[in-house]
C-alpha cells in the first residue's frame, strides 16, 4: 500500500465507509465466484470477457483474470471471423488503457497489452508510438511507460536518431527527467559509438554532450539528474584489463590483474617463461569464483637460482606486453605491471575538460557549499591531471563530506582511492617488499590491494579498519609479516587463510574474548 | 521547471522507539476477520503476505503467533498438480512470484515435504527461456524479479542444476546501466527494487564480479535523503521499503557504510503505527504487512539486536540460511 495517508474521521463517517466497502466486497467475491465457477465448466465465452472486465476494471492487479482473458482471446482466434476478433483486441486495448488510468504501475495491465500488440495480425505501432507520447506528458518517470515505449520501438522500428532527438526534447522540457537521460544513454553508445578508437563514445558527440549535460547541470545545481549522467560520461572511456603484477616463487605462483577475469582469459592471454620454456600448469583462482583478481598456477617447473622468468600477456589493444621480473631473496622472481589509472581522453575531449572545468570553478565560487557542483569540480580535476592535482581533489572530498555528512563514508573511500592509486605510482618504482600506507587521512577500505599481492611486509596499523575488511586480506597471498595493529576490528570471523610467520592484531580490544580460539587455529605467531 | 527537493519531514510526534510487540499484534490479527475489505481484495498475492508477515513474525521472535499448521495446509492447495507451480490462493493459477513465497515459507518451517518439491523444479525451469531469462508464468512476462525468484527459490531446493546459471547470470549482467543499476529487462532504467533482484541473483550465481561496485554503491547512497529516508530512483519520494532494496544490496556490495544508518533508524522507526501497530511506506500513512516485514528487516540490517539477524539476499531470518548451508557470495573488497 502506497501513499495512502491516514485520517481521522468521525463514528458516523466510518460507518458509512464500511458499509461502502461490504457492499463493494460482496459484488467483488459474486463475481469472482461466478468467474470460477464457468472457468471451471469451461465457458470461455464473451460473458465472461465481460465478467472480468467489469472487475479488473477497479482491480487491474488480479492477475489470472488477464489470463482468462487470453485464453478467451485464443479461442476466437481460432474462429475464422477476422473482423470480430479484430474488434476484441481493440476492446481489450481499451480496457487496458482504462486499467493504466486507475493504475498506470499495473504489471498486469500494461504485459496485456503487449500481448495483444504481438498477438493480433493487425497492431498499429504508431498509434501505440502515440500512446506513449501522452502517457509520458501526464507522468514523464513511468518506468512501465518508457519500457513499452522501447518495446514498441523494437518492434516498429523508427530511426533510433529519432529517438534520441525525443529524449532532447524531453530533456528540455525539463532536465530533471532522469528516465530521459537513461534512455539516452543506451542510445548514444548504439548510435555513435567510436569505431576507431574503441571508446564507447565518437570524440565530436562525447564532446557535445559533455556540453549539453553540464549546461543542464547549471540550470539548477541542485537536480541530480543530470550531474548522474554527466559522471558517465565523463568515465565513459576505455578501460583495458591490465596484469598488476605476478609472483613466482617455491612456495607459489601467482598473478594479480586490474579487474576480475576468468580461467579462459588467464590460460589464453598469459604465458609464463622460464629462459624459453614455457611453464604449463593449471591455473586456479583464489577462492573459486569463476571470476577473480587473483589467480594461481598449479606447474612442476623446478625454481631454481638464476632463472630469466618472464611473463608475456596479450593486451587488449591486441599488443603483446612483455613482463620482465626481478628477483629477490629465497628465490623470489617479481614482475610488475604498469600502473593505468587515469582516464585516457582524446586531446579535443581533454580541451572541453578544461573549459568546463573552468566554468565549474566560475559557478563554485559564487556557491562554495554546492555539493554537486564541488563534487564535479573534484571530478574535473582527477579526470584532467590525478596526479597534479592530487592536494585539491583530496581537500575537496574533505569539504565535502562535511557539507554532504550522509554520505561521508562514500567521500572517506574515495580519499583512499584516489591516495592509494597514487602512492602505488611511487611503490611500484621501488624494488620494494613491503607495504604501509602513507598518507594522513586514516583508511577504513583497501582498494586496488590485489597490486600488493606480492608484499611480504604489510603494514595496515593505525588505520579506521573494521572487520568487513577480513576477507579481502586473502589477497595478501605472499604476505608473511601482517600487522593490524591499532584498527577497530570487532570480530576475526572472515579473516582468511594466510601463509604468515606473524600477524599483529594489538590495539583491537574488541578481540579479547576470540583471540586465544585463533591463536590455537594458526601456525603463525600471533601478538595481540 | 524549478527544482524542489522530494523528502518528508520526521514531526516530534512520530515513534523513535521499536514497538516489537505491537507490531506482533499487528500481523497476528491481520487477516482473522474474513469479511476485511483490504485483505479480501488482496487475495490474487495472498501467499506473498503470508511470507511477509511469517518473516516478519521470525525476525522479531514471535512466530509462534502464527497458525503454522493451517498456513501449511493453505499452500498445499495452492499448488497446481499439472504444471507444479504455485498460486497466490486456490483456484488463481501458478505464477513464479508465489511459487518463491511458498518455498520461502515452507523453507522456514521446514516443510517442504508438504509439497510436491519436483514438481515445483520442474515448473521454474520451464520458465527459463533461451537468453537466460525467466517468465513469471507461461503468458511470456519477461522481468529480472523473475530471474531473482527463479534462482533463489531453486537455490532454496538446493537444484539450481535444473537451469542454465551461468546464462541467467548473463542475462541479468545485460540489464546493467550507465548508472552501475539494473532494470527489469534490457534497456530499462534503474530501480531500486530491481537492482536487489538483480545484485541476488549475481550474489547467488557467484557473479558479482560483474557488478561495478563503486558506481552502483555512489547511486545507492545518494538515494538517501534529508529526512534519512531512502527512495528507489532518483528525484522521487523516499519510501520504508527500500530501506529493505537499497540497504540489502549495499550490504551484498559490502557499502553499507555509505550512509548515515542512524538517521535512516530514525526514518524507519517514524513509520510505525503507534496505534495499530505495523509499518508505513511513510510517517503518517496507513500500516501493511509488506512494509512491517521491510521495516523489521532494514533495522536488523541496521544491526538492532532486538531483531534476529536477517540475510541479505534471502530475506529470510540468518539462521534459515545457516541451517540449509547456503552461502551466498559476498562483494569482499
Amino acid at each position: 500500500m502506497h501513499g495512502r495517508v491516514k485520517v481521522r474521521t468521525t463514528e458516523e463517517e466510518r460507518a458509512r465507509k464500511e458499509k461502502e466497502r461490504q457492499e463493494k466486497l460482496k459484488v467483488y467475491k459474486h463475481a469472482m465466484q461466478k468467474i470460477f465457477h464457468k472457468r471451471e465448466e469451461g465457458e470461455l465465452d464473451k460473458e465472461l470477457l465481460e465478467l472480468t472486465g467489469k472487475v479488473l476494471s477497479s482491480n487491474p492487479d488480479i492477475y489470472t483474470l488477464w489470463n482468462i482473458r487470453r485464453e478467451i482471446l485464443i479461442i476466437f482466434q481460432k474462429n475464422d471471423d477476422n473482423e470480430e476478433l479484430s474488434q476484441l483486441y481493440d476492446a481489450e486495448l481499451h480496457l487496458t488503457e482504462y486499467c493504466l488510468k486507475i493504475n498506470p504501475k499495473s504489471y498486469c495491465a500494461w504485459h496485456q497489452r503487449e500481448w495483444v500488440l504481438t498477438t493480433r495480425a493487425d497492431p498499429n505501432w504508431e498509434k501505440e508510438l502515440a500512446l506513449c507520447n501522452t502517457y509520458l506528458k501526464l507522468d514523464e518517470r513511468n518506468f512501465h511507460t518508457w519500457d513499452y515505449r522501447r518495446f514498441v520501438v523494437r518492434q516498429f522500428k523508427p530511426s533510433l536518431k529519432d529517438e534520441f532527438d525525443y529524449t532532447t526534447e524531453k530533456l528540455m522540457d525539463n532536465f530533471s527527467n532522469y528516465s530521459a537521460w537513461h534512455y539516452r544513454s543506451k542510445l548514444l553508445v548504439e548510435l555513435y559509438p567510436d569505431l576507431e578508437g574503441g571508446r564507447p563514445i565518437e570524440d565530436s558527440h562525447h564532446k557535445h554532450e559533455l556540453k549539453m549535460v553540464q549546461s543542464a547541470a547549471f540550470t539548477d545545481p541542485d537536480d541530480t539528474s543530470a550531474w548522474f549522467y554527466q559522471r558517465w560520461v565523463l568515465g565513459a572511456v576505455r578501460t583495458d584489463i591490465d596484469v598488476a603484477v605476478f609472483v613466482v616463487s617455491p612456495l607459489k605462483t601467482t598473478i594479480a590483474f586490474s579487474r576480475p577475469v576468468n580461467q579462459a582469459f588467464v590460460a589464453s592471454k598469459t604465458r609464463l617463461f622460464f629462459g624459453n620454456e614455457l611453464v604449463n600448469g593449471e591455473w586456479q583462482s583464489l577462492t573459486g569464483p569463476q571470476y577473480d583478481v587473483l589467480w594461481v598456477l598449479k606447474h612442476n617447473a623446478e625454481i631454481t637460482e638464476g632463472l630469466d622468468v618472464k611473463m608475456e600477456y596479450d593486451r587488449e589493444d591486441e599488443n603483446i606486453q612483455i613482463i620482465p621480473t626481478t628477483k629477490y631473496n629465497s628465490n623470489t622472481y617479481i614482475g610488475k605491471g604498469e600502473i593505468n589509472f587515469e582516464k585516457k581522453y582524446s586531446k579535443p575531449v581533454v580541451e572541453e575538460l578544461n573549459n568546463q572545468l573552468e566554468a565549474c570553478r566560475q559557478l563554485l565560487a559564487m556557491e562554495p557549499d554546492n555539493k554537486w557542483t564541488l563534487l564535479t569540480t573534484t571530478v574535473f580535476l582527477h579526470c584532467i591531471d590525478a596526479k597534479q592535482y592530487h592536494k585539491e581533489t583530496i581537500e575537496n572530498l574533505h569539504t565535502l563530506k562535511s557539507i554532504d555528512n550522509l554520505r561521508a563514508g562514500y567521500y572517506d573511500d574515495l580519499i583512499t582511492k584516489w591516495s592509494i592509486e597514487e602512492q602505488l605510482i611511487e611503490d611500484y618504482k621501488k624494488d620494494s617488499l613491503d607495504f604501509k600506507i602513507m598518507f594522513e587521512d586514516k583508511v577504513s577500505s583497501l582498494p586496488h590491494l590485489q597490486y600488493y599481492s606480492h608484499c611480504e611486509n604489510v603494514d595496515l596499523s593505525n588505520q579506521n579498519l573494521t572487520s568487513n575488511i577480513l576477507p579481502a586480506l586473502e589477497l595478501l597471498q605472499n604476505c608473511k609479516k601482517l600487522s593490524l595493529e591499532n584498527n577497530q576490528l570487532t570480530t576475526l570471523k572472515g579473516f582468511p587463510n594466510l601463509n604468515l610467520e606473524e600477524l599483529n592484531l594489538k590495539g583491537n580490544s574488541d578481540l579479547v574474548e576470540e583471540v586465544e580460539l585463533f591463536k590455537e587455529r594458526c601456525n603463525y605467531s600471533v601478538i595481540f | 521547471m524549478a527544482f524542489h527537493l522530494k523528502d518528508v519531514t520526521l514531526t516530534p510526534d512520530r515513534p523513535t522507539t521499536l514497538l516489537l510487540r505491537k507490531h506482533s499484534d499487528y500481523l497476528a490479527k491481520y487477516g482473522t476477520d474474513s469479511e476485511d475489505f483490504e485483505y479480501n481484495m488482496t487475495e490474487y498475492l495472498r501467499v506473498s503476505g503470508i511470507y511477509w508477515s511469517l518473516t516478519a513474525m521470525e525476525l522479531m521472535g514471535y512466530s509462534h503467533r502464527m497458525p503454522k499448521e493451517e498456513i501449511i495446509k493453505f499452500i498445499t492447495t495452492c499448488q497446481n498438480k499439472e504444471n507444479g507451480g504455485i498460486s497466490a490462493c486456490y483456484p488463481h493459477d501458478p505464477h513464479i512470484l508465489y511459487t518463491l513465497s511458498a518455498i520461502q515459507v515452507l523453507t522456514m518451517y521446514n516443510r517442504l515435504d508438504a509439497i510436491d518439491v519436483e514438481g515445483v523444479v520442474k515448473f521454474v525451469a520451464s520458465l527459463q527461456q533461451k537468453d537466460g531469462s525467466f517468465s513469471g508464468d507461461k503468458w511470456g512476462e519477461i522481468d529480472t524479479r523473475f530471474s531473482f525468484c527463479a534462482v533463489m527459490c531453486l537455490s532454496l531446493l538446493k537444484r539450481l542444476d535444473a537451469i542454465d546459471v551461468d546464462r541467467a547470470a548473463n542475462f541479468v549482467i545485460s540489464c546493467m546501466n550507465f548508472d552501475g543499476g539494473f532494470g527489469s529487462k534490457p534497456g530499462s532504467e534503474s530501480h531500486a527494487g530491481l537492482i536487489y533482484c538483480c545484485v541476488g541473483t549475481l550474489s547467488i550465481c557467484k557473479r558479482l564480479d560483474a557488478v561495478r561496485i563503486n558506481r552502483l554503491a555512489w547511486w545507492l547512497a545518494e538515494r538517501q535523503m534529508p529526512s534519512g529516508g531512502l527512495n528507489g530512483r532518483p528525484e522521487k519520494l523516499p519510501d520504508l521499503c527500500y530501506s529493505w532494496w537499497v540497504l540489502s544490496s549495499l550490504t551484498i556490495i559490502n557499502r553499507l557504510h555509505w550512509i548515515k544508518k542512524d538517521k535512516l533508524e530514525n526514518f524507519i522507526l517514524a513509520c510505525q503505527d503507534a496505534e495499530t501497530g505495523g509499518f508505513s511506506d511513510r510517517p503518517g500513512d496507513i500500516p501493511d504487512p509488506f512494509h512491517t516485514l521491510f521495516g523489521i528487516a532494514g533495522l536488523a540490517l541496521l544491526g538492532n539486536k532486538t531483531i534476529k539477524p536477517v540475510n541479505p539476499v534471502y530475506c529470510l531470518p540468518q539462521e534459515t540460511i545457516d541451517r540449509l548451508k547456503l552461502e551466498p557470495q559476498m562483494y569482499k573488497h
